[in-house]
Formats: C-alpha cells, structure tokens, sequence
C-alpha cells in the first residue's frame, strides 16, 4: 500500500536527502510533498491527507514547535505520525517535541539507514 | 555445502543452492556481500583500497583490489547471474583499524567510507554491517537462504541481522 | 550603531576546542557526508578563496559560528551528500550543502560543548572569504580531498 509524506526543511538539499532515502527504502512512496516551513507546511495539508510528516525545527516563519502545536489543535491532523529531524541534541529540545506530540525524534547527522529503520518502525506502528 | 572461498582483493558471483561465499582475514579490508533473495543470486567482494586513483594500472589487473571498480564489478556480475540491483540486499563486514605488515597505514575507516559513498551514490541502502573495531574477521554468505555470519578474531560466530541504529533515533510516546 | 560581538571572557570559552570540533566533525562528516575527518595543524592560505558559512546563535549563549572550506572540497563534500557526480551538480548546490553541513555541524558542535543549554541557531549564509571573527575559537583539520576551518566567537550583543 502506497503512503504520502510532507517533508518540512528550509534546506533544499536536507529535504532531496530525505526524498532519496524515502525512494531507496522500497517503500511504496504515493505523494512525497515538501515545505520549507511550517506556515508552508499548513498550506500543503489543506485539502491533502499524508501518512508521516517528516519536519525540521529551525526554520523561518513558522518553526517545528508551532507546527506540531498546530497540528496538535486540528481534529483531522492530529493523528498523523510526525518524526522531528533536528541537530538539536539536547535532551530538554528532545522531551520538548515529544511532549508536543511528536512520535519520534531524528538528530542530525544521521546515516540514510538510520532514517529508513525510523520510518519503518513509525509506519509499522501505525499499520499494527 | 561447497564452500567458495573469496581471496583477498578476489570476488566470486554464484546461484548454487549448495554453496556458501567465505572470505578471511578482513582485517582494514571491506568484505560487501550482495544477495537477491527472489533469484537466490549471491556475491561475495572482499576489497583492500579505497579508491583505484591510487594505483589505476592495478585496478586494470586487478579491479577488485578497490572499492570503486570492485563495487561496480560485484553488482555487475550479480546482475549479469540473474540479480536484480532493486532486490538486493547489501551487507558490509571488515574495515577494522589494524595496521598492516609495515605498522602504520590503516584504512579500514577510509575502506568502509568509500563503501558508503559509492553505495548510496549507486543508489543502495545497506541492509546490515559488522565494521569497525581492531579485530579481524571471517565472513559467510549462505546462498540457499541470503543469511550472513561474522566470526570475529577470538570470537564465536554469530549472524549478521538487519541493523538497528536507535541511537539516532528516539520513540515517542 | 551597528551590533558588535563583545570579546568573550575566558570562562566562556570551552576547554579542548580543537579535539572537540574534530570528533564531533568526524561524526558528522562520515555519517552522513562519507568523509573523513581528521586532525591537522592550522593552515590559512587557502582562505581567500574559501566557500564560508556563517550563522548566529543565541539563548543561554550567542555568538557566531563559521565554516571554511576550498571550493573543490565544497564540490567533493556536495557531491557525496547529494549522492552524485561533481559533474552533475548545479552551480548552487555545493554552496547549498555546505550551508546545511554548517547548521549540522554548529547544532551538533553545540549540544556537545553545551548540553544543557538552550540554544537557537539562525539560518547559515553564504558569506565573503574576507569574513573572520576576533578572539575566535578556531581550529582546522583536513578530509581527503581538502582543509576544513571552523571557527566559534562568542560574546553579548549591544544592541543600538
């Protein structure tokens, strides 16, 4: 079965990275949607469903925090499996984004295998 | 079970269910192990140098000797027996940090590196390793059913499973 | 007035810089870059010509974090990460990667020299090879393909 996913990251090439390892996963990739902030990513959600959103903290206009508050408040977006990508290693940022609603936390640098055992247990767990 | 052994700076492609690829004495080298599990094709390259820049005219007499021509060799060979480069599953052993007969040049993290980039580069994901550390290893690949073991210096043999690299990640509640 | 980063005070600087930086740029470039990293002794000439990154940081410390590298390394690192032939690159893409490595390399710089602050980093730009820092932390180490010069001021901003 095909899933969708929004990649949020003002890094052009960080996102064609995590679009390069969603494709070489042999996962069944439908819709790989991007935006380069969380303002963008709204925009992008409205009149779309996705699987996983896959989102950065840092970014310009709206940042992961607010993001994942926002997703938190809407009915239809607030069960959508959401991983944080950051270079944040800190353990206050980590529980921080947890206790936002985030289902998983990535620190960057991580290894293209990293990523791809992440997705697989976020999907896995939302196919169980 | 026939065992057909890989050499240093050697490769060998087979699809014979009653065979097993082995290869010794990984020590800084690179053992990459590729395995279609629909065509039951496997391939063994056991690597010494990072790249064939080095020493091209080597590379022409021998092109297993490097990452890059061995690589490129491997998944030929594997495709040309029936291996589908989108099937298979890629799995690294060796790159210790050993010194060699002089003492001094270790390049099992350089070998290892370069396996890295010219796997994803040819768009590749590995599916599980045993790399690292200061101590040598044997490796086998069991063509019948794709499994893989490592027996390191010293050590037991024990299987290489897919890999779990949970220290990048962290689960939510 | 202009913003001016105050020197710091010795108690602000973090002990072992240069170990630091390179195991921690180590992590970072083979993890995901494929490099390796390792130490060396300073070396500027190459400066001149350098691709740069900067950024800014701030919360329970600020200052300004700065990448350096030569233009063929900036390919090479690029070409690795973006998984293609340098040849195949667009003109703004190594520029592009090496700002990315600069943001991951000052996050993850960051979270070691500091683990229990609270940081927030600004967006990296590309900045001109004659940008440098006074009483900077600073160290160089080398990939196979070239140097590598980072560089840490910090300081209290006065604002106009």
């Amino acid at each position: 079965m095909a899933f969708s996913v929004l990649i949020v990251d003002d890094s052009a090439v960080m996102r064609g990275f995590i679009r390069r390892v969603l494709t070489l996963s042999g996962f069944e990739v439908g819709e790989c949607l991007e935006a380069s902030n969380g303002e963008e990513a709204l925009a992008r959600l409205e009149g779309h469903s996705v699987d996983v959103i896959l989102t950065d903290i840092n970014m310009p206009k709206m940042n992961g925090e607010e993001l994942l508050r926002r997703l938190e408040t809407d009915e239809r977006l607030r069960s959508v499996p959401t991983v944080v990508i950051s270079t944040d290693a800190t353990k206050a940022r980590i529980l921080k984004m947890l206790s936002l609603g985030a289902d998983g936390y990535m620190t960057k640098p991580f290894s293209p295998e990293a990523l791809r055992e992440e997705l697989e247990r976020v999907l896995g767990a939302r196919n169980a | 079970m026939k065992s057909l052994v890989v050499g240093i700076s050697d490769c060998k492609v087979s699809n014979d269910l009653d065979s097993v690829l082995v290869t010794y004495a990984l020590g800084s080298c690179i053992a990459v192990a590729l395995y279609d599990p629909a065509t039951k094709v496997g391939g063994l390259l056991h690597y010494m140098l990072p790249e064939s820049a080095l020493d091209t005219q080597k590379a022409q007499d021998n092109p297993f000797m490097f990452a890059d021509t061995g690589i490129k060799a491997l998944f030929k060979a594997v495709a040309a027996s029936g291996g589908h480069p989108r099937r298979m599953v890629v799995r690294l052993a060796g790159g210790a940090q050993v010194l060699d007969s002089q003492g001094v040049f270790q390049i099992g993290k350089r070998n290892y590196l370069a396996a890295r980039k010219i796997l994803w580069k040819a768009g590749v994901l590995i599916s599980a390793e045993a790399v690292g550390g200061e101590v040598s290893r044997t490796t086998r690949l069991d063509l019948a059913t794709g499994r893989m073991w490592i027996r390191e210096a010293g050590g037991i043999e024990k299987e290489l499973m897919h890999s779990h690299s949970s220290k990048k990640a962290v689960e939510g509640g | 007035m202009p913003e001016q980063l105050q020197p710091a005070s010795p108690v602000e600087e973090a002990p072992e810089f240069g170990p630091v930086v390179v195991r921690v740029a180590a992590e970072v470039l083979e993890t995901m870059f494929f490099e390796e990293a390792l130490p060396s002794a300073c070396e500027h000439a190459w400066l001149a010509q350098a691709v740069s990154a900067q950024l800014s940081f701030e919360g329970s410390h600020c200052g300004e974090f700065l990448l350096s590298v030569p233009p063929g390394t900036a390919r090479s690192i690029a070409a690795g990460f973006l998984g293609v032939d340098p040849e195949e690159m667009s003109e703004t893409q190594p520029g592009e990667v090496i700002l990315e490595l600069a943001n991951i390399l000052c996050g993850a710089l960051m979270s070691t020299l500091w683990p229990e602050s609270n940081l927030s980093l600004g967006t990296p730009e590309l900045v001109s090879a004659e940008h440098s820092f006074p009483a900077a932390m600073h160290c160089c180490f080398s990939l196979p393909e070239g140097m590598v010069a980072v560089s840490i001021a910090l300081g209290s901003r006065d604002a106009a």
